[in-house]
């Protein structure tokens, strides 16, 4: 233990030494405390992505959601084929840590044939207490499509974070 | 010898990660530890492993964010900060900010701490941002002749925050634990309680919701912070329906310091869940 706090101590000093003051090294000093936290550890990953699949647009404007669990509802006036799924993620970590979740409320996709649509961004949940296994959450969504909307294919990324305490 | 243990402690806990989701996208991310706290003086190192099953670019950066009332954290644009925040933001070093890993390949980032002559005595935060750099816009093979229809590709962006606190001075706070309650969200049912903070720092620590006569806890919730900024928040946990029913009633609320600074008690209190 003792040998592990001088390296601790060494560690320190070196990081001091090399990115910041020098002075700041003289008071580097040992705790077990750091070196237990340092196997608490949270992954991130995600198993699918929001799809709204394809939506074949009507004379008036319209919209349509996918839920958190990944339902569609299609607007009046659109046809919409194809598979759609709401984004999920899996979280792990401690057992029963609390996870803050969440991310942009919406976004803008742009059209490789031009034109740009919007969507807003849906959570299923500010936080979640993971369990021995993890926990999970999903994102869904409202996609505005304009009357006659360009056809295309439409792109865009938003920002999604899992945010410890 | 340790170091070994503790680079094989965190080997198998990615293995056991990637055996339990097989589908991994390029992009996922494990960071170890979840919490920083610096004393003002010595650094301190975050490991960021990529858990994907293809090599991804990994950018790291610092947010401020700010508590909300609710429990929630907002994230504050930069000319948004305050000058206190200004100088938390400054005062964390850190290397490197941007890395490419294949996959499985853990990166140690080295968090330092540079105190400018007579700051004040103070909790000074940012959150370290771990985030997955998307490949360049997806591409469309074959952009549709126009009338067939649209089709939508929505790439998120995601990664993890964890909190790197900076104490300067002898500081202390103190918690309390309000009402609590049972309510229905629109995400479900939750367990709600006031926590409210004093002093001059953060309090952090873990939750334990007890039935006088049951030795089983009715239910934990790890690594809950009041930040100075607010002086009170709501503790919000959903909950399963049926844990949601069996909490109202007495229950002792229990708020203590992190098992791995002794577990102390913060604050302790005997409440009836409406």
């Amino acid at each position: 233990m003792r040998n592990f706090g001088m390296k601790r101590a060494l560690l320190g000093a070196a990081i001091a030494a090399l990115a910041m003051n020098a002075s700041a090294a003289h008071a580097a000093s040992a705790s077990g405390t750091a070196t237990a936290k340092i196997l608490r550890q949270i992954t991130l990953a995600k198993t699918s992505d929001l799809q709204y699949a394809t939506i074949i647009s009507g004379a008036t404007a319209s919209t349509v959601g996918v839920s958190t669990a990944g339902a569609v509802s299609c607007g009046a006036n659109l046809t919409c084929t194809g598979t759609t799924t709401a984004a999920n993620f899996n979280v792990q970590g401690t057992n029963g840590a609390v996870v803050l979740v969440g991310g942009d409320s919406s976004v803008t996709l742009n059209g490789s044939l031009g034109g740009t649509m919007s969507s807003t961004l849906t959570y299923s949940a500010p936080n979640i207490t993971l369990s021995a296994t993890g926990g999970s959450f999903q994102v869904g969504g409202t996609l505005s499509v304009g009357a006659n909307q360009a056809s295309g294919d439409y792109s865009g990324t938003f920002n999604v974070t899992a945010n410890y305490q | 010898m340790f170091r070994f243990l503790k680079a094989l402690g965190l080997f198998t806990a990615v293995a056991l990660g990637a055996a339990a989701s097989p589908v991994l996208a390029a992009g996922d991310l494990l960071v170890a530890p979840t919490r920083v706290i610096l004393d003002g003086s010595r650094g301190t190192e975050v490991v960021l492993n990529n858990i994907g099953s293809e090599p991804a670019t990994y950018r790291i950066s610092l947010e401020i964010k700010r508590m909300t009332a609710e429990g929630g954290l907002d994230e504050i644009a930069e000319e948004n900060v305050t000058p206190a925040e200004r100088a938390a933001l400054d005062m964390i070093a850190f290397s490197p900010r941007r890395v490419t890993l294949p996959p499985n390949q853990p990166q140690v980032v080295r968090v330092g701490v540079r105190l400018p002559e007579g700051t004040p005595p103070g909790e000074y935060r940012a959150h370290m941002l771990f985030r997955s750099v998307p490949d360049t816009a997806p591409a469309s093979a074959e952009p549709k002749p126009a009338g067939e229809g649209v089709s939508i590709a929505l790439t998120p962006i995601y990664g993890i925050t964890i909190p790197v606190i900076v104490r300067v001075g002898d500081l202390g706070a103190d918690a309390t634990i309000g009402e609590a309650w049972v309510s229905d969200t629109q995400d479900g049912p939750a367990f709600n309680f006031d926590l409210a903070r004093s002093g001059n720092r953060s309090v952090y620590g873990d939750i334990e919701v007890t039935r006088p006569g049951v030795p089983e806890p009715l239910l934990v919730a790890r690594g809950i912070a009041v930040y100075p900024e607010v002086s009170a928040r709501k503790v919000s946990l959903r909950v399963p329906g049926e844990l949601a029913a069996k909490l109202k009633g007495p229950v002792r609320i229990r708020y203590s310091e992190d098992r791995e600074i002794g577990g102390g008690t913060i604050d302790e209190a005997a409440r009836v869940v409406k």
